[in-house]
């Protein structure tokens, strides 16, 4: 009995004590859970006859950012309340944040064209918060074309992933580049990270290979085969041409930057066989990093350190995934068993995607799945199921989503998923599209 | 007769022979099964094995990526237990039978062990003031936030400027819970240990949402927890810049990590 009013006691003071402290509610949002954001659709703002047909662009582009963050429960929009809002004093909070729309978050705002401009007024509030619920205000005005509004969709959406995903920019903006043979020859093509706009790069009537953009985005590597055999080849976005790099003949294939685009890592069999050389940017200053029997292919850099490559070595037999330091010491094995390539370093450094078939040989009916390993504690799980070829992953600048080719739907087609193997979808149909690589931001 | 007595005398010895060789076959063939029974239990490290059952599926709790929505628990009737310790009600055993008292056994005196005979229990550790007791009634009060993640625990509170950065600034509270339970990972944390005392972390969030000055506070007393908890804050390279209409050039968090395997 003493022991309890003592703790009354105790629990009363203690109460009292944080009281007089400027301590604050946090609400109900306890728990790692997804923010629950509503996006009502934007409103009219001036008369035009070309409003509802960007408001419409805008409205999906928007939407479908945000939903394909990944870090986002998205609140349905048939629960919203009736009536449009185009402006904070339209917004009547308790309609927003209880059921059954029950939103921590909205983002609202307005589009109208006038003249030849659109402007659009975007915001985005926290709903619990009634007293300060201003997280984001923004304005945009750009040409009144469909293009245009897509791309204001994209900075609007990035920017309310930036303040809600703890600091980490958005990919709405970032780019995909791939392998397609839909012109008749493989070319390297481009297209946004949802796929739309999708347009050839190079047109050089021969066969290109994993194409490699460069950290800023300004260049792109990849492995054509020219006069000489297969050779590195350089093209600049700047210029929209090819740009000189020099021809190291003997199957030179499989470039990677470094994360400070100053050194390009490749395979070459320059040596007799496969072995992994490192050049800078401009191809100067080779320099041969393996020296072991057998095929070297496939390097990668640690996308955070840079002081750490990933690639994929026969040595053994079948290939495997092997790490080094970025001056070729410290080799070490990170898969040992079945078939494994194509590693692909998180953004973060901490993970590798990874093709692999686990049991790979006769009476061993594997199929090649896209694998994500821990680096530091090799432990790994399997993120398709599907069937298939699954096969080159590449990471989003966010490293919340992959990139990969599969044969799961006959042809091969880029597809793309949240890290955690979620949320599929096919991102290409026409022709066979191959060797996805994601932009750097 | 003497003949007869050898050959006894041999067969005597035979048999010892016997059973000397069948044991130590036996001591063989023991230590061949337990030299593959550890061998076998310690060399199977990943990937090794085979079994398409062999996923490390708390990987997927470290994926820098939100986990899966999760209901959100009410605050003030949730099971889980508060900051201030709760006395567990003392247990007390019925007797399975009662004896019948035999009038001719001798009486023995039992030992009193009343609580009031018991030497003074240590008053309950008060906690530091800044401290809320959750979940025990009565309203939540402090920017604190609870969050769960396989069955281990983590809470924080925040303190900048005028002391209303948790009221004005709620979301970016959240996104800090939310950034550091991604990035604890719990297999950092020596697996012989099943649950710990709680470790303190305190760090200043500056302006461009990087964390710095990161410090353990109040270690656990498991080195390997208080490091993994460091490790998840050092791992963060920025929270998102501090919301532009906050005037503060930093803001100091307090975190607990919670273990519990």
């Amino acid at each position: 009995m003493k022991r309890l009013l003592n703790w009354f006691l105790w629990s009363l003071l203690l109460t009292t004590c944080a009281g007089a402290q400027d301590w604050v509610k946090t609400g109900t949002g306890l728990g790692v859970e997804k923010i629950r954001l509503a996006v009502p659709d934007f409103k009219a703002s001036t008369q035009d006859a070309k409003n509802p047909d960007l408001l419409k662009t805008f409205n999906d582009t928007l939407w479908n950012d945000l939903d394909n963050a990944g870090i986002f429960e998205m609140s349905s929009k048939s629960f919203y309340p009736l009536g449009l809002i185009g402006a904070p004093a339209d917004i009547k909070f308790e309609a927003w944040n209880s059921a059954p729309v029950n939103a921590a978050m909205l983002a609202f705002g307005n589009l109208g064209v006038s003249g030849t401009n659109v402007t659009v007024q975007g915001w985005l509030y926290d709903v619990k918060n009634i007293t300060s619920p201003q997280v984001l205000g923004k304005q945009y005005s750009d040409a009144a074309t469909s293009s245009a509004v897509r791309i204001i969709a994209h900075k609007f959406a990035d920017e309310i992933i930036f303040r809600l995903g703890g600091g980490i920019p958005g990919i709405a903006e970032s780019t995909i580049y791939f392998v397609s043979s839909r012109s008749g020859h493989k070319e390297v093509w481009a297209m946004d990270y949802d796929g739309a706009n999708q347009h050839q790069i190079t047109h050089l009537g021969t066969i290109s290979l994993s194409p490699r953009i460069s950290p800023d985005g300004s260049r792109l590597a990849f492995s054509s085969l020219t006069k000489s055999g297969w050779e590195i080849q350089m093209y600049s976005l700047d210029l929209n041409r090819m740009v000189a790099f020099p021809h190291f003949g003997a199957m030179s294939q499989t470039p990677a930057w470094s994360p400070d685009g100053t050194k390009l890592a490749f395979s070459s069999s320059r040596s007799g066989d496969s072995e992994l050389y490192t050049t800078d940017a401009a191809g100067a200053n080779l320099k041969k990093l393996t020296s072991f029997k057998g095929l070297d292919l496939a390097p990668v850099w640690n996308r955070k350190t840079g002081a750490q490559i990933a690639w994929v070595s026969g040595r053994t037999g079948l290939p495997q995934i092997y790490t080094m330091e970025a001056d070729g010491t410290n080799v070490q094995k990170v898969t040992d068993q079945g078939y494994a390539v194509s590693p692909a370093w998180s953004p973060n450094g901490q993970f590798l995607a990874i093709s692999w078939v686990r049991r790979y040989g006769p009476g061993a009916p594997g199929a090649a799945d896209i694998y994500m390993m821990d680096v530091a504690s090799k432990q790994w799980v399997q993120l398709t199921h599907d069937g298939g070829r699954n096969d080159y992953p590449s990471w989003s600048p966010d490293g919340r989503h992959i990139i990969f080719q599969s044969s799961r739907a006959g042809g091969e087609q880029i597809w793309t998923m949240l890290a955690d193997g979620t949320n599929q979808k096919v991102l290409t149909t026409a022709g066979k599209n191959t060797q996805p690589n994601w932009s750097w931001k | 007769m003497a003949a007869s007595a050898e050959i006894f005398f041999e067969h005597d010895r035979w048999g010892r022979n016997l059973a000397w060789s069948a044991g130590l076959h036996a001591a063989i063939a023991a230590c061949i099964t337990l030299y593959a029974v550890v061998v076998h239990s310690q060399g199977g490290t990943w990937g090794t094995g085979g079994g398409g059952d062999a996923m490390g599926v708390t990987l997927v709790n470290t994926v820098p990526l939100p986990a899966a929505p999760t209901q959100t628990q009410n605050v003030l009737a949730n099971e889980s237990k508060g900051l201030t310790h709760s006395e567990p009600k003392p247990v007390v055993k019925e007797p399975d039978a009662i004896a019948i008292p035999d009038k001719n056994a001798k009486k023995k005196p039992k030992p009193v062990t009343s609580e009031s005979r018991q030497k003074p229990q240590p008053e309950p550790e008060p906690e530091a003031s800044n401290v809320v007791p959750f979940g025990e009634g009565g309203p939540v009060s402090g920017p604190y936030g609870v969050f769960n993640a396989g069955g281990a625990k983590g809470g924080f509170g925040v303190t900048g400027g005028g002391g209303d950065f948790g009221t004005r600034f709620a979301f970016y509270v959240q996104q800090i819970q939310r950034k550091v339970s991604e990035n604890w990972l719990k297999y950092e944390v020596d697996p012989s240990v099943s649950q710990s005392q709680r470790v303190y972390i305190t760090f200043d969030v500056g302006r461009d949402g990087h964390p710095s000055n990161i410090r353990v506070e109040q270690s656990s007393g498991v080195p390997s927890l208080d490091q993994s908890a460091s490790r998840a804050l050092q791992r963060i390279d920025t929270f998102g810049p501090l919301p532009s209409d906050y005037s503060g050039n930093k803001v100091s968090v307090e975190f607990w990590f919670d273990y519990k395997r």
